[in-house]
């Protein structure tokens, strides 16, 4: 199917593929170079190994990409990259997976996403996307069953996510699915994201910029096949019936009045608030801006396709334009550069939505200028509480403007190397992306989390503040804690991320985990256990360990640790629950210890050859053997 | 005695209130003071003293700040 001819259209004919329930058995390559697609089988094997979404991306991307290439040059694959659940209608199934190497970290990034791509890119007959190479002019490729269309973006190439999106559904209507990306992504800032506007924002390390470095704005797909499975029947059943199941309970809780905001009250409670660059753990002021003040402002709410439990909530704005936010949104713009005025923290939020920026990053990144500041490290005009600089920073970052524009959109990481002065003790990131809206500064296992996420600080593979608090002691390092990361990081970093779909209903609802394999097993015709989801996992896990070795052959397990600055007694709290108090860096070194042993990884935490062999990774070690050493 | 109760999330709605003081009697444990507000027994919460976890049998003492949360999970 491919050819070296160039030419704006291409046209597949028939359905292709393998014989296969559950997966239609394709990927779409598409190279923006050549302008070339072709269609690719991929066989039983590599899907029950790898499952999809994130199983997937990793797979390809670490056969595909030689280690060292320029993530923002195109050597470098943008990978879109769906499950078998994906699209279908079940709880909460409406997600895709966004991956390349990351401008961010350096390494494998990835992130999820709500959108209608989802189900379109399945019904369009694919499980995945590859996209190679960098255009020659700004493009938007348009997928429609077996038609792929390189299209000029000319018309929307600098512009904002919402008129894009807009200008998308005005040529094509409103029920495709759109991947697009905003004048962050277009300037190469290092923490723009792909933005989905049936859904929200994904793909935190810096995806939006492998898009924009490509030239490549939007992705337009329409699928109108039926996805392949097993038991269509059994599972529509099954899903129309569990879609009304948890709606219920959603309804029964009132989780959905406050959605995750409702958090945001406990972190202040119990000190675990991102407060002035994390340099503070509660606020007197953080009622402001909390859960129940934003239900009282809500004018919409909005959800992912084939959700069962819309968490967005939108409010006006400062500027009155509608703005959706979360808890992590009002957290790390919120609470964390001191503005505790909700149209403010509003306002800030949609600057980030509009340029195509990640909200936690973006958060993170001026909470650290603002405190690089305080401590003398650069000089500046920016303090903490200044919403309206904060909003002309925001601008300067997404376009690169100026250095100061430039320095922020680069990252907390490479702007405290930049500045110097022990900066890169508090700046706030681990593996170069900037930490979730939750403050360790005497949360163990919560730090660990953070420590050993698989792609840098994402709170969304494992998050134990509550068992930390309720079921073990805050004081613990122990290996209860470090066992608690794991079975979350199976679940959250592995399960979900592969079939793919959201963990909300699960995590937030008590979901039972088993309907997930029952789904898995419906629509594949398998008959999979969790345990077969947990070795899944595993694997996913140590083949990014494996990238990351590749891409960093002399690390060592200071890489597992999360900001110097959490374990510096001179900035333990003063007043509070935990006054007096910071992280231990021996007991912390004990307790990722823990975690490498019963991982089985080795002192620099990478897997050892025995696990390797265990989870069938043998190839995949030999490549890695290349560049660093195994134990 | 007298101490301050905050409902954090939806426990606000179902309890009718969001933060109050409450007169309680002395010696009253963190599971006596559930009888007196309005919310499901069976529901899964966490109770914390002064921002630190408390258990159902222990004492709530004069001026304590009490919250009650549902198990958030992170999101």
């Amino acid at each position: 199917m491919v050819s070296n001819i160039k030419q704006d259209i291409w046209n597949f004919s028939g359905y292709g593929g393998i014989h296969m329930t559950g997966w239609t058995g394709n990927i779409l390559r598409v190279n923006l170079t050549a302008k070339t697609a072709k269609k690719e089988t991929f066989s039983e094997e590599f899907a029950q190994k790898w499952v999809g979404g994130r199983g997937f991306a990793v797979k390809i991307l670490y056969d595909e990409l030689k280690p060292g290439i320029d993530p923002l040059g195109p050597d470098n694959k943008f990978i879109v990259a769906l499950g078998p659940i994906a699209g279908i209608p079940a709880p909460n199934t409406g997600k895709a997976v966004v991956a390349a190497k990351s401008p961010l970290t350096g390494f494998y990034g990835d992130g999820n996403l709500g959108t209608r791509v989802s189900e379109h890119l399945r019904k369009a007959g694919y499980d995945a996307l590859i996209v190679e190479g960098k255009a020659d002019r700004p493009t938007m490729l348009y997928i429609e069953d077996d038609k792929v269309e390189f299209l000029p973006a000319d018309e929307i190439w600098g512009r904002g996510t919402y008129a894009a999106n807009d200008w998308i559904y005005g040529k094509y209507g409103k029920g495709v699915g759109v991947l697009n990306i905003g004048q962050g992504g277009e300037c190469l800032n290092r923490y723009a994201v792909v933005r989905s506007l049936e859904g929200r924002a994904g793909g935190r390390p810096g995806m939006g910029a492998v898009m924009g470095s490509k030239l490549l704005k939007a992705i337009v797909v329409k699928g109108t096949r039926p996805i392949p499975q097993a038991d269509p029947q059994a599972m529509r059943a099954l899903g129309s019936g569990d879609l009304k199941k948890v709606q219920k309970i959603d309804k029964e809780t009132g989780w959905s009045i406050q959605s995750t905001t409702g958090v945001l009250s406990f972190c202040n409670e119990v000190a675990g608030l991102p407060v002035r660059n994390f340099r503070k753990t509660h606020h007197p002021d953080a009622w402001k801006i909390d859960g129940e003040r934003l239900n009282n402002a809500r004018v919409a709410t909005y959800g992912c396709p084939n959700c069962t439990m819309r968490c967005g909530i939108t409010i006006h704005d400062h500027e009155g334009r509608e703005a959706e936010l979360d808890y992590e949104n009002i957290g790390l713009l919120g609470a964390n550069l001191e503005i505790f005025d909700l149209p403010q923290v509003g306002s800030l939020n949609y600057l980030c939505d509009e340029y195509g920026l990640d909200t936690m990053s973006a958060g993170c990144v001026l909470s650290f200028y603002a405190d690089a500041i305080d401590h003398g490290a650069t000089s500046g005009d920016f303090k903490f509480g200044d919403a309206e600089r904060a909003k002309e920073l925001l601008r300067m970052a997404a376009f690169r403007e100026g250095e100061i524009g430039n320095l922020l959109a680069e990252g907390s990481r490479r702007m405290a190397r930049e500045f110097g002065h022990n900066s890169e003790a508090y700046a706030m990131q681990v593996k170069g992306l900037e930490v979730a809206a939750y403050n360790c500064k005497f949360i163990p296992g919560q730090a660990l989390a953070f420590g050993v996420a698989a792609i840098g600080a994402h709170h969304r593979e494992a998050w134990i503040i509550t068992f930390e608090i309720k079921h073990t002691t805050r004081e613990s390092y122990g290996p209860e804690k470090a066992a608690k990361v794991i079975e979350l990081q199976r679940i959250r970093g592995g399960m979900f991320e592969t079939l793919v779909a959201c963990r909300f209903p699960w995590i937030e609802l008590g979901w039972p985990l088993d309907n997930y394999p029952k789904y898995f097993n419906t629509v594949t015709g398998l008959n999979w256990t969790l345990d077969d989801m947990w070795r899944t996992a595993d694997r996913i896990y140590s083949l990014i360990k494996l990238n990351y070795l590749r891409e960093f052959p002399g690390t060592t397990r200071k890489a597992d640790y999360p900001p110097a600055v959490w374990f510096d007694p001179s900035n333990a709290d003063t007043e509070g629950p935990i006054a007096g108090k910071v992280l231990d860096a021996e007991k912390y070194d004990g307790l990722l210890q823990h975690y490498y042993d019963q991982r089985g990884y080795d002192k620099r935490g990478i897997p050892t050859k025995d696990t390797l062999k265990k989870l069938d990774l043998v190839r995949e070690a030999a490549e890695a053997e290349k560049c660093g050493k195994l134990t | 005695m007298k101490i301050r109760i905050k409902m954090i999330g939806p426990l606000m709605y179902e309890a009718g209130f969001s933060e109050k003081e409450m007169d309680i009697p002395v010696a009253t444990t963190a599971e006596k003071l559930l009888d007196r507000i309005d919310i499901s027994k069976q529901r899964p919460k966490i109770m914390t003293r002064n921002g630190k976890a408390i258990a159902p049998d222990e004492i709530l003492e004069d001026g304590d700040k009490i919250a009650i949360s549902p198990i958030y999970s992170g999101g």
